[in-house]
């Protein structure tokens, strides 16, 4: 995998993101825009109303995978900083789950990175959350992320 | 087949035979989450096999175990050591499987 960027954060969090400090963080004197993509609870789901959303993950293969996308983005956008904040456990409605601030010299590459991060993640990195609601709770549809049909023959050991 | 190893160690070998061919043990552990988890009612398992088995045959073992999950089988993703993996990818000793239903994160 390609070496990110030692300033990037990817982080996996059980309290509130504290949003404003990772965007002054991204935000840098040399670049000339910064998207930002804040992902909170919906107060409802197929017309039920929610009463709150409880999420898991893989910690360490969440974890990689988020630092895979953001390996990707310096790859394929011209941009500078990366975060990438999930939170987990018990969240209500209204509270930011998912946080993801791409900053650029120009503002296009910025916002096709952070739309590249946020539609990757929901397909590739393996967190869950089930949805509670007054009459009972249900693990959210998802993607199955994309795996490999089958392992090639002649793989050498390693 | 597959035969998980008893942990205890076996004393079938009967008197007068020789000491057997120590076979090599296989431990894996294996996670399942989100609906999976509530299936198998843990998250995470180690278990010992005698042979080498693939994914497919690791996840065939806790259907057994488990009916319920054979219905899950086309709607999951499995993965090695923290990477996507084919379900025909044999397995080694120490290897981290993961058993996934499709994610939902964000």
């Amino acid at each position: 995998m390609a070496k990110l960027p030692h300033d990037d954060i990817y982080q996996l969090v059980r309290e509130p993101i504290d949003m404003a400090a990772l965007a002054r963080h991204v935000r840098a004197p040399d670049d000339g825009a910064m998207v930002i993509f804040d992902g909170f609870v919906r107060n409802q789901s197929h017309n039920r109303p929610t009463l709150y959303l409880d999420y898991e993950a893989y910690e360490s293969m969440a974890l990689a995978k988020m630092r895979e996308i953001g390996a990707q983005l310096h790859e394929k956008y011209r941009i500078h900083r990366v975060s990438v904040v999930h939170r987990l456990g018990r969240l209500e409605v209204g509270e930011t789950s998912v946080f993801i601030a791409v900053s650029a010299p120009h503002r296009a590459a910025a916002f096709d990175a952070c739309r590249f991060a946020i539609d990757t993640l929901k397909r590739t990195v393996p967190i869950w959350k089930k949805e509670y609601f007054e009459d009972g709770a249900v693990w959210a549809d998802g993607e199955l992320p994309p795996a490999p049909a089958a392992t090639p023959r002649a793989k050498p050991a390693s | 087949m597959l035969k998980p190893v008893p942990l205890a160690p076996s004393s079938s070998a009967g008197y007068n035979s020789p000491v057997p061919p120590v076979s090599q043990t296989i431990r894996v552990t294996v996670l399942f989450f989100g609906r999976l988890k509530e299936l198998t009612g843990h998250p995470e398992h180690s278990i010992e096999f005698t042979d080498a088995p693939t994914i497919e045959h690791l996840f065939a073992l806790y259907a057994a175990r488990h009916p319920e999950l054979a219905k899950y089988r086309s709607s999951v993703v499995a993965s090695r050591n923290q990477e996507f993996a084919a379900w025909d990818t044999p397995l080694r000793s120490g290897d981290e499987v993961a058993f996934l239903p499709p994610v939902s994160g964000g």
